[in-house]
């Protein structure tokens, strides 16, 4: 099972956190503060895979990425398989990518319920819902589709490509 | 800048991105919350908009670190809005801030539910996204069927059945007793056939949850499974967006290969057949290429293929085969590759054959002992560990000791651990191990526990040729600049007992180490002190004839000690420095310390103990678990108080359990050197050299503990110092008769000890294990100090085979080797012989088959005999040949079985008692322990949710009698119940129903000692326990 999924810059800022069991925020910031500094003070050649037994209990490893100024860390116990895990942070990686463009660390920051909900596409409950990029992208444009008709307020119209245009 | 859709959402953020500090933040935040706060106090003039930008600013404080604690209501009120927006807002945030048991959530249930069972498929997928989120009891309890209903039904969209079916998962992890999965090994069966790949991924999902907790109920989706990896690997028909960089949905082979890990053996030789030539072609094909995702992707297949076939036990050679890939894996750059290469090399130790082929390795994977990465290191340290034996322990072991001087902290401790257990475990000699300790002590002394250094001194007292050899050691180290005080105790104590016997070489005469010793006074603790204080008193005993400088010298510490603030160290010199004047009559107190009976390392027994607790999980984790190296973390040592403590010696008296651990934690007493015993014993009258026995495991030892316990406790330690009492026992010579309290058991011990071994005693209670093994089929038959045996069975209809594991712990061989094998009258048994010797540290397999003639309770009998150097051992113990391992679990029907039921009319084919004394436990639990007795529970025949109704197949010789069994429970006393059992043969209906009672009445164990002596006290009757009883 999948622990945790969370996404935090190389300065240890969080900023994406999910738990898929309960956590006081006390333990949440611990477990946040205890990661960061283990990502932290790994060199990028070595392995992705580190084992947290004292930081998620026993049989537990990350398993993260490091891209730019972000870890994207997932936190598994030994019935997932490593690799497996590696694979489906690419393929949130790529999705965030089709989402924004060339993802950046300010994109995830501004638009932290939209990764929220990309999010919930690819892990519920700490089993991966979808493997594949592209049907994750199909139910997160129906659900940003629904919200825009549901929600009356002019500034939600603009969508994720509008704001793209007027930055660029 | 409208980035999150919602201007005010992104102004916050950006204000709290802008913020230099901490504190700025906590005041913008602050204030955020208190403008969210008078918002939702009034509540009706906020837009939907601003309702949903509040929750998510709620949210986004929240990842922060700040305690939200208002608010929630208003979130989890979004959810029984009308628009989509709002429920989506709703439900998410719901599901990060609220945890399973918040009151809030059984608010919405209703709306939850109607979400689920509507027809708006949108609805449908946010609230299922949710329960599987959160998880909590009530949403099992009201929601599991309508998530069922959605998961099997046709007209879903794949996107709400692949949800429905990891929400039932999360249910079914957190509450298994309250999901009703019965007749789902069909419907999985079914659900297998799905052709949308996302779907099939979650139902696979579910499928592993199902088989990990019930194995036997899933059998027939075995072959779907295969069909399914075959497919994949094939490549036959996957739609584009599910082949990952070219791969056939990487995820879902992986996943499948999980589940079939799941299942204990693929015994169907033509699913086994089409499964290994898939399996062969994934080790085959599977080729290193430049894009990392594409490596990635295929060697996560490529792993878990390799896992299947160990879980398997595929042929030799295709076990060779993954062997040679591990061994490429582990000398590749690619450093994900060779972690997991590393990793998966150390499950393949299990695997009987491979593990000579593993060792050709070594080198390599020593080369990874000194990556730069931690992760890595600590792969190859558990290889290590896990590969070590007899012949390559030198080696490995040395590597392990060169390596500490430059590993980094995160690790030391681990290493030094694993060193000494594997030095203590493998050494070829003694003076090997002595001299690993020592070097341990010196380049990480912090680590080195108490535990491994009075297992030195074990090991040096109970060898006399070891003796000088370690002293001269000891006082090279000694000579080093800044020691650590582990080694100034370990040498001083080595000193103190044995320089006499280097007195004739260069630096070594009383006087000189004499010098070395008093000059480590100032640096150490107290009970370093103690220590050294023994050490002085025992060098002046052995000058002789006595050295006038010498004694001077020494009578000085004494003095500087006497009147030290702590009481112990002012104890011993009070008390050497009355001795010191006694002359030659001193001698005889200060003799050299006897030897030790053998005992379990407590090292080893912890590490042993650290294993075994690790939960069972999955079938490769309990694969895992037969073998030391991974759960090897033993992280607090036993405070080394254990012993000495008033408080855990007076209990130690209480219960046999805690004797064992008075008995665990006693060393620093056996070993001499450390206070209360030597010296308290010695000021009741006794002599130094029964301080040892004192806490042995020997019945003599117990007795001893209980006695000397408040003798030399009660009184508070200053006082016991001081006392005028205490001074004139002192003053008394010792070879006065000894108070009269202790003379009993003093008696008992020197009587005792003379012939010691031939009470050779278990480690656990006899009947324990074998209790254990009545419900399982493997773990430890029987266990003393120097042999174990080990019990390993398979059971099909009636037949049985069980191999008995002998092993020889001891470090000397184990002659004249005796097994028998005792069946009763129902049993047909045939057995190996054993060989007459076990070499020291080796294993012996001896393979027994069993048939089933009729039904009984009777079990068989081991009558097993060795000797350990001239002493002979018997051990009578049962063999777990039960009844209900010639079970097997019965599906029926309900209306099969109101049928045979009625047929099956009265006595004596059907019998019925009402059980009293029944253990109280919760159905369910109950329910378990037929499930593990063999005797399926067919829940929901019963209409009264207080009974249990279950069947189960016989199986003699030939023939299979079905038998029915029906239990109700009176849910106000659950100490009674009534039990009805049916079959067409009454000898097996009153058998079964024996059987049933015995498991559910607590019946107490006989202590230990007279378990081993008459067998017929372990509740055995009939011609086998006549037999047991004339050994």
């Amino acid at each position: 099972m999948i622990l945790a999924s969370l996404i935090m810059n190389t300065q240890g800022k969080p900023r994406l956190t999910k738990f898929y069991e309960h956590l006081s925020v006390e333990r949440q910031q611990e477990v946040l503060r205890a990661v960061y500094s283990v990502l932290s003070s790994r060199a990028d050649n070595l392995c992705s895979f580190v084992e947290s037994d004292d930081i998620f209990g026993p049989d537990t490893k990350l398993v993260y990425k490091h891209f730019a100024t972000l870890y994207f860390v997932f936190v598994i116990d030994n019935a997932e398989s490593e690799l497996g895990i590696l694979d489906l942070i690419q393929v949130f990686v790529e999705t965030l990518d089709r989402c924004f463009k060339n993802v950046c660390e300010l994109d995830i920051v501004h638009n932290f319920n939209k990764v929220h909900t990309i999010l919930d596409e690819i892990v519920m409950g700490g089993q991966v819902v979808e493997t594949s990029s592209a049907e994750v992208m199909k139910a997160v444009q129906d659900i940003w589709k629904l919200e825009r008709v549901g929600d009356l307020n002019p500034a939600n119209v603009k969508g994720i490509g509008h704001y793209r245009n007027s930055r660029s | 800048m409208a980035l999150s859709g919602m201007r005010g959402l992104s102004v916050f953020i950006s204000d709290v991105r802008n913020c230099q500090n901490k504190e700025q933040e906590g005041v913008r935040v602050d204030k955020e919350l208190a403008n969210i706060r008078t918002r939702f106090k009034n509540e009706k003039g906020l837009s939907v908009y601003e309702k949903k930008k509040y929750v998510w600013k709620m949210l986004y404080i929240y990842m922060l670190g700040y305690d939200v604690d208002f608010g929630h209501m208003e979130t989890v009120a979004l959810i029984s809005a009308p628009k989509y927006a709002e429920k989506q807002v709703g439900y998410i945030v719901t599901s990060c801030l609220l945890n399973e048991n918040h009151d809030f959530l059984r608010l919405v249930i209703n709306t939850v539910r109607n979400d689920i069972i509507g027809r708006n498929e949108t609805f449908q997928c946010l609230a299922l996204t949710m329960v599987g989120n959160v998880g909590g009891r009530e949403f099992s309890e009201s929601l599991a069927p309508d998530v069922q209903k959605l998961l099997i039904s046709n007209s879903c969209r794949p996107l709400v059945r692949k949800k429905a079916a990891l929400c039932l998962l999360r249910l079914y992890r957190k509450n298994p007793d309250v999901v009703n999965i019965d007749g789902w090994s069909e419907r999985m069966v079914q659900l297998l056939d799905e052709r949308d790949l996302g779907v099939l991924t979650a139902v696979m999902s579910l499928l592993v949850a199902l088989v990990a907790n019930n194995p036997e109920a899933y059998w027939n989706c075995v072959p779907k499974c295969v069909r399914t990896l075959e497919r994949l690997t094939r490549g036959h028909d996957i739609p584009q967006e599910y082949t990952y960089y070219g791969i056939p949905s990487p995820w879902l082979q992986v996943k499948t290969m999980r589940v079939l890990q799941y299942f204990p053996a693929i015994d169907d030789p033509s699913i086994r057949k089409s499964l290994l030539d898939v399996l062969q072609r994934i080790l085959l094909h599977t080729d290193v290429v430049k894009n990392v995702n594409k490596n990635n992707a295929s060697h996560a297949v490529l792993f878990e293929a390799l896992a299947l076939v160990m879980h398997l036990d595929a042929e030799k050679e295709m076990m060779s085969q993954c062997v040679v890939l591990l061994g490429k894996f582990i000398s590749v750059r690619e450093p994900n590759i060779r972690y997991l290469g590393l990793e998966n090399m150390t499950r393949m130790l299990l695997v009987a054959d491979v593990a000579e082929s593993i060792k050709k390795h070594q080198s390599q994977i020593i080369i990874s002992l000194k990556d730069p990465d931690i992760s890595i290191r600590r792969r190859s340290l558990d290889l290590l560990y896990g590969m070590c034996d007899v012949s390559n322990a030198k080696e490995i072991v040395e590597e392990l000791l060169q390596y500490l001087t430059t590993a980094d902290f995160g690790i030391r401790e681990e290493l030094a651990l694993k060193a000494a257990i594997l030095a203590e475990k493998f050494a070829p000699d003694l003076s090997w191990y002595v001299d690993v300790i020592l070097q341990l002590i010196e380049k990480a002394g912090d680590f080195v526990s108490d535990e491994i250094w009075y297992r030195v001194v074990f090991f040096v007292t109970n060898n006399d040729d070891l003796q000088a050899y370690a002293a001269e050691k000891a006082r090279g180290y000694l000579d080093k600049p800044a020691v650590h005080e582990t080694m100034v105790k370990v040498a001083g104590y080595l000193l103190g007992e044995y320089s006499h016997l280097l007195a004739r070489r260069p630096g070594c005469s009383p006087k000189e180490i004499f010098h070395i010793i008093n000059g480590k006074f100032p640096g150490v603790t107290t009970p370093t002190k103690a220590i050294l204080l023994s050490a002085c008193v025992k060098i002046m005993m052995h000058c002789q004839p006595p050295n006038k400088e010498l004694v001077e010298q020494v009578v000085a510490v004494f003095k500087r000690y006497e009147c030290s603030v702590d009481a112990e160290v002012q104890q011993r010199a009070v008390e050497f420095l009355a001795l010191s004047r006694k002359g030659l009559a001193m001698v005889d107190i200060m003799a050299e310390m006897p030897k030790f009976p053998e005992r379990q390392s407590a090292l080893l027994k912890k590490a042993e103990d650290t294993d075994g607790d690790a939960a069972e999980i999955s079938a490769t984790k309990m694969r895992l678990q037969q073998q030391n190296s991974t759960a090897l973390v033993v992280r607090d040592p036993v405070p080394n108080n254990g012993g000495l403590h008033p408080l855990s010696l007076s209990k130690a008296a209480d219960s046999g359990r805690h004797q064992e651990q008075a008995a665990e934690s006693e060393p620093p007493q056996a070993s001499g050197a450390v206070p209360p015993s030597e010296s308290q014993v010695y000021s009741n009258g006794t002599t130094l050299q029964q301080a040892p026995r004192a806490g042995s495991r020997e019945p003599s030892g117990d007795l001893l503990v209980d006695l000397m316990g408040p003798l030399a406790i009660e009184a508070p330690p200053s006082a016991a110092s001081t006392s005028p009492s205490d001074l004139l026992a002192l003053e008394a010579p010792p070879s006065a008769p000894p108070a009269a309290a202790i003379a009993p058991g003093d008696n008992l011990a020197l009587a005792l000890l003379d012939e010691a071994p031939t009470q050779v005693q278990p480690l656990r209670n006899v009947a324990e294990w074998f209790k254990e093994l009545s419900m399982k089929d493997s773990g430890v038959l029987y266990e003393d100090p120097y042999v174990q045996i080990g019990l390993k069975a398979e059971w099909r209809n009636a037949q049985g085979r069980m191999v008995l594991f002998v092993g020889n712990k001891h470090t000397g061989p184990l002659t004249n080797l005796r097994s028998s094998i005792l069946p009763p009258p129902h049993l047909r048994m045939q057995s190996a012989a054993v060989p007459n010797t076990i070499p020291p540290r080796a294993q012996v397999q001896v393979p027994v088959d069993v048939a089933c003639i009729r039904a009984s309770r009777e079990t068989a009998v081991l009558d097993f005999s060795y000797s350990v150097g001239h002493t002979p051992v018997n051990i009578t113990v049962r063999l777990p040949t039960l009844l209900n391992k010639f079970l097997q679990v019965a599906p029926v029907s309900a209306n099969e079985f109101v049928a045979r039921w009625r047929a099956l009319g009265g006595p004596p084919t059907k019998l019925q008692e009402v059980v009293r004394g029944v253990r109280p436990m919760p159905l369910a639990q109950m329910a378990d322990l037929f499930i593990r007795l063999h005797v399926g529970v067919a829940p929901g025949l019963d209409p009264n949710v207080n009974n249990i109704v279950a069947a189960t197949t016989f199986y003699s010789g030939t023939a299979a009698t079905l038998c029915l069994v029906r239990v109700e429970t009176d849910p106000s006393d659950r100490t009674q119940m009534r039990l009805t059992v049916a079959s067409e043969e009454p000898n097996l209906t009153y058998e079964l129903k024996e059987l049933i009672k015995e498991h559910v009445m607590d019946i107490p164990f006989a202590s230990q000692r007279t378990q081993v002596a008459t067998p017929s006290a372990m509740g055995l009757t009939g011609p086998a326990a006549a037999l047991a009883g004339l050994i």
